[in-house]
């Protein structure tokens, strides 16, 4: 397992896509983030509004880097027929898919901390001035306080949990446009279908179901009682997505011809 | 024109027949992609499928207590849903006439969010578009065509005829100490409205033909007084809505009838709540309204609102797949060209049209005209069937005309040929399918999830609207936003911030935008 | 001596075609083997499934008796080239080889080595998707030397090489047999084989045909053949069929004469006062070889002209 590490680190160093889709992460993380944050403001009479969700609202941004990141970590491969290198290269193809989840746990993890962190930032620089003041009950962001250290923590999982499924994914259906369609749709379509709905009970499990919905549940610090999940059971909803996704993935990619 | 240093393609074709060629190409290699076709097959069934489902699931029905009907709308002379439920006190006119009043005070009532669960939070005080006037009406049937001129208590003077039109006058409310007079004069079809501050000097605050006026009309007081809106965050994201009752009370005097009126001298005015709502049993009014008369002064109190109305559903509530959908003909777009680069095809289409701007504009047609037909079956197929299914189950959808309901149906399959073409430019320009579906996609279906959902503030959401692609949704919007109507207007309910067309014109700007650039690129970058 | 290769009994179909029916050979190590067949025979699939990229439906194939997919660090074992364009274009050529490298716990140094090896030393730290067709085929014999495997691979490993490429890649190859490995070469191009290997796998229609040395074929197709150049034609042909042999006219001055050897056929002509301007033993070329064998394997025959249309 170490030289399948070894090997999916070297390549997804020496692509250079990953250097840009990395900052990119970051960036639009941080960038939506901010311009949430800028955009939003708080009459003197008070705001019910969830400070930490909305400083690190980004991510609906960077989880679309993120996709794209794990994406092309296969598709890269399939689309140009190298994977056939690889699988000669490493025959033990379980592997080579847990060393690049691996891989891009990592990075996924490093760029959405970093993203997290300059989003919290940018949120308790900005927000004061819209009105989100201490004396209106919201004192400024801070990652001493246990909620919102938990909402920051969970979003740089939540990232690395869509970098997990997007892989599972791509490995599935090994064309590029293809996977990000689906990824698409699950991160932003998805999300919209607990809402057409009309019977409460299914619009909560439908709610429950989706990771974009519940996995965001992480972010939550306000009226924790009406979500349909705890912070963290949410979490647990993607985490079970991707892991439904990459045993998909890797059940095809043991069985299947390598096709270029 | 021709001149004579034509570049001859293929065989002598001119360049008119030549990229008619290269778009039959393009064609056939579109069609011959079984999984391309598929995915376009797959974008309509998408939209169809969860439209029609979430039509299916959506039940409704109206009324009080433990009964239970049918949700009707009232519609007014236009066909469009109305609101039509003021107290009127009038008498019969019979051919040209005016009325004239003094509208001396407007005071009224608001609930407030009970404080206390159980007991009634009520204060005092108007809601901004609290009416009270002079109006002559098509007898007193909820919906029938009318014209008024009135005062409210935040917009001033208007003149008002057959529920959607509006024309502002004067400025300023009435208070004890500076009364309003108002006049309202027919002349055949046309009746001019009139406003004074002191009964002498008129100044005509606007005309107006209503639709549908018969020689003899109702004519007299009315006054209305819309529900009060508070907005609150819902549980989910999302904004809950909520109307409280509102009622308004207006001191009219110095009422001057002229004309043939029905029992001239020593006849009675008629009073009708119009519109008005029985409890459970039919007998009790729900909140009426109610009047009194002393020496020519009358103390009127009025509940609802006599304007159009958006409560209900819309035709495009139906094409909630739509987004789905999307996003399978922007892979499918997506792929057409970057299919192409990878597999090195690209060369092939260019030993064939060396024009390369050209190869790119028949593949911009081709992909154009297949997602048009693409979304013009969906959205054919979804709106009228997804409105009948709703109405079936008890919904009350609003209805619109005919032109309307084509706008969205054609709108829809012009939204999906741009983004197609978007999706298509993008794929060129980036030449990686990831990336270009996730671009396509976060410049299109995003920011209109998100300003949808109202995860974003309403400023946020309005502006993404505005400047990015998804301005193009605005082509669906079935029912405009009524200035004289205090509603939420967001776009999570269906109300976008730039008219249908001109939406549709950002997005489609997005899309030559990126056709121009992906042309240029392509001529210039080595294959 | 223990096989390098060995397929056994190899099967498998794509919906109704059958692309392997019963494919089954040994490749011996210290000789190049030829893989050889028209396209479509079945010697891609057949590498694929010894490099445990698809999977057959029956047989199997091992490498130096394990199957693929159970070796540690396969390219040690076996060094393969399949599809030289199969690269990621944004990668350097060394960034490409040094995350091989790395798969089978090698290091840098290595991929030097094998870099300067295969000629790329100068462009190792270029982008290889602007790579020449011949550069990208020499990066991936550079990659199938990278773990200095006994066994190499090789599937259709000239095409796009110029002529010095195709020279320096036939003396490499022969080398690297001269050590003692094994070498299997595949192509549809059977003069390519003739100076390059020793060994022939002729494979049509997803099975053996012919599995000969390359001596033996060419021996084989020429059948003692005999090719006679004469300006006295039914002079000739009356001789030679009176002392038994088979004569066939080729053209108007040549004859092809079978059953008798060439010494015997100068003796009978000068003897009967026969003028002839020449007699050479008629050697067949690879190709020819291969043409007489593959006859019934082509799949894909082009049709000429006027087949089946001069009756009915």
């Amino acid at each position: 397992m170490r030289r399948e590490l070894r090997a999916e680190w070297t390549k997804t160093r020496t692509a250079p896509g990953t250097a840009w889709l990395t900052a990119a992460v970051v960036v639009l993380t941080a960038a939506a983030s901010a311009a949430v944050a800028a955009t939003v403001s708080c009459p003197a009479a008070g705001c019910d509004q969830d400070v930490p969700r909305l400083g690190l609202a980004g991510i609906q941004a960077g989880q679309a880097a993120v996709a794209v990141l794990a994406v092309f970590a296969v598709t890269g491969e399939y689309g140009t027929g190298m994977i056939a290198t690889t699988f000669a290269a490493m025959p033990h193809r379980g592997r080579v898919l847990a060393a690049k989840a691996a891989v891009l746990t990592g990075l996924t993890l490093a760029a959405g901390t970093v993203a997290v962190l300059a989003s919290v930032l940018a949120a308790r620089l900005i927000l004061p001035g819209n009105g989100f003041t201490a004396a209106n009950g919201h004192p400024p962001l801070s990652l001493a306080d246990g909620p919102t250290l938990r909402a920051a923590a969970g979003t740089v999982l939540q990232l690395a949990l869509i970098a997990l499924l997007s892989l599972g994914i791509a490995t599935a259906v090994r064309d590029s446009a293809t996977a990000a369609g689906v990824v698409c749709g699950l991160l932003y379509v998805l999300p919209l279908v607990p809402h057409m709905a009309a019977d409460p009970g299914w619009r909560r499990l439908l709610w429950q179901a989706t990771p974009a919905n519940a996995g965001l549940a992480v972010q939550t610090t306000t009226h924790l009682d009406d979500l349909p999940l705890g912070p963290w059971e949410g979490l647990g909803v993607t985490a079970a997505w991707a892991a439904a996704a990459l045993l998909g993935a890797w059940l095809l990619v043991r069985t299947r011809d390598v096709r270029a | 024109m021709t001149d004579s240093t034509t570049v001859v393609t293929g065989h002598g074709a001119n360049g008119r027949d030549g990229f008619r060629h290269l778009v039959h190409a393009e064609w056939t290699k579109f069609r011959t992609v079984r999984g391309w076709v598929a995915g376009m097959a797959v974008g309509v069934a998408l939209v169809v499928a969860l439209g029609l489902m979430s039509a299916a699931g959506s039940h409704a029905s109206c009324g009080m207590g433990d009964v239970e009907t049918a949700c009707t709308l009232t519609t007014g002379p236009g066909g469009e849903a109305v609101s039509d439920r003021f107290f009127f006190v009038h008498r019969r006119l019979d051919g040209d006439g005016s009325i004239t009043v003094r509208v001396d005070s407007m005071t009224g009532q608001i609930r407030l969010p009970d404080a206390t669960p159980g007991v009634r939070n009520v204060v005092a005080g108007v809601v901004p578009w609290a009416k009270a006037g002079i109006m002559v009406k098509d007898g007193v049937r909820e919906g029938a065509s009318y014209a008024a001129v009135m005062v409210t208590a935040r917009h001033g003077v208007r003149m008002q005829h057959d529920f959607t039109e509006d024309v502002a006058g004067g400025p300023g409310g009435v208070s004890p100490g500076s009364p309003r007079w108002l006049r309202l004069t027919r002349s055949g079809g046309t009746l001019t409205g009139y406003e004074s501050d002191d009964g002498r000097r008129w100044i005509v605050v606007g005309t107006a033909r209503p639709a549908r006026l018969p020689a003899t009309v109702e004519a007299g007081m009315f006054v209305a007084s819309p529900g009060d809106l508070t907005v609150s965050r819902g549980n989910l994201g999302g904004a809950s809505v909520q109307v409280r009752f509102t009622e308004a009370t207006a001191v009219f005097d110095q009422v001057r009838l002229e004309g043939r009126v029905e029992g001239r001298t020593g006849g009675t005015w008629s009073h009708d709540d119009v519109g008005v709502a029985y409890e459970p049993g039919g007998r009790t009014p729900h909140h009426p309204g109610r009047f009194t008369e002393s020496g020519g002064t009358f103390t009127i109190t009025g509940v609802g609102d006599v304007a159009p109305s958006t409560e209900g559903m819309r035709i495009e509530s139906t094409l909630s797949g739509q987004a789905a959908g999307l996003v399978a003909v922007m892979v499918v777009a997506v792929l057409f060209v970057t299919a192409e680069h990878r597999r090195g095809l690209f060369r092939t289409t260019l030993l064939a049209a060396p024009r390369r701007g050209r190869a790119f504009a028949a593949k911009t047609v081709v992909i154009g005209a297949v997602a048009f037909a693409a979304g013009l079956t969906a959205a054919a197929l979804t709106v009228p069937l997804g409105a009948r299914i709703l109405r079936a189950n008890g919904n009350a959808v609003l209805p619109v005309s005919t032109f309307t309901e084509l706008r969205v149906v054609a709108g829809v399959a012009a939204l999906t040929a741009a983004v197609a073409v978007l999706a298509l430019a993008c794929g060129a320009l980036v030449r990686r399918g990831a990336a270009a579906v996730t671009v396509v996609a976060g410049l299109v279906v995003v920011p209109h999830i998100l300003a949808t959902a109202s995860v974003l503030p309403l400023g946020v959401a309005r502006w993404l609207l505005r400047l990015t692609p998804a301005a193009g949704f605005a082509v669906q919007q079935s029912v405009p936003e009524y200035a004289q109507v205090l509603g939420y207007y967001s776009p999570q309910g269906g109300y976008y911030p730039l008219p249908p067309l001109a939406g549709l014109a950002v997005l489609c700007g997005y899309a030559a935008l990126a056709a121009v650039l992906a042309a240029v690129r392509m001529s210039r970058a080595d294959a | 001596m223990r096989a390098a290769i060995e397929v056994i009994g190899l099967r498998k179909r794509y919906g109704p075609t059958v692309a392997l029916d019963g494919m089954s050979f040994t490749v011996l190590p210290g000789r190049v083997t030829g893989f050889v067949g028209p396209n479509g025979a079945g010697k891609s699939t057949t590498m694929r499934v010894i490099l445990g990229l698809d999977t057959a439906d029956e047989g199997s194939a091992l490498v130096g008796g394990r199957p693929y997919r159970s070796l540690r660090a396969p390219l040690c074992q076996v060094g393969a080239l399949l599809d030289a364009a199969a690269l990621q274009p944004s990668r350097t050529a060394r960034n490409h080889l040094l995350w091989l490298a790395h798969s089978q716990g090698l290091g840098a140094r290595r991929v030097d080595e094998v870099i300067e090896q295969v000629g790329l030393g100068a462009v190792a730290r270029r982008r290889a998707g602007g790579f020449s067709l011949g550069m990208r085929q020499r990066l991936g014999i550079a990659a199938a030397l990278l773990g200095d495997p006994p066994v190499l691979m090789l599937d259709e490993p000239v095409n796009g090489l110029d002529p010095v490429g195709i020279v320096w890649i036939r003396g490499l190859l022969r080398s690297l047999a001269a050590e003692g490995r094994a070498v299997l070469v595949s192509s549809h191009l059977m003069s390519e084989m003739q100076d390059m290997a020793d060994h022939l796998v002729v494979a049509g229609r997803g099975r053996v045909v012919a599995d000969t040395s390359v001596a033996d074929l060419i021996a084989a197709a020429s059948d003692g053949r005999v090719t006679l150049r004469t300006t006295a034609r039914p002079e000739a042909m009356e001789v030679l069929a009176r002392a038994g042999a088979r004569v066939a006219v080729q053209d108007r001055d040549t004859l092809t004469v079978s059953g008798l050897e060439a010494g015997r056929i100068v003796a009978l002509l000068g003897a009967n006062d026969v003028p002839f301007s020449e007699v050479a033993a008629h050697r067949a070329s690879l190709e020819e070889a291969y043409m007489e064998l593959s006859r019934d394997a082509v799949e894909f025959r082009a049709t000429t002209p006027g087949d089946g249309t001069a009756t009915s």
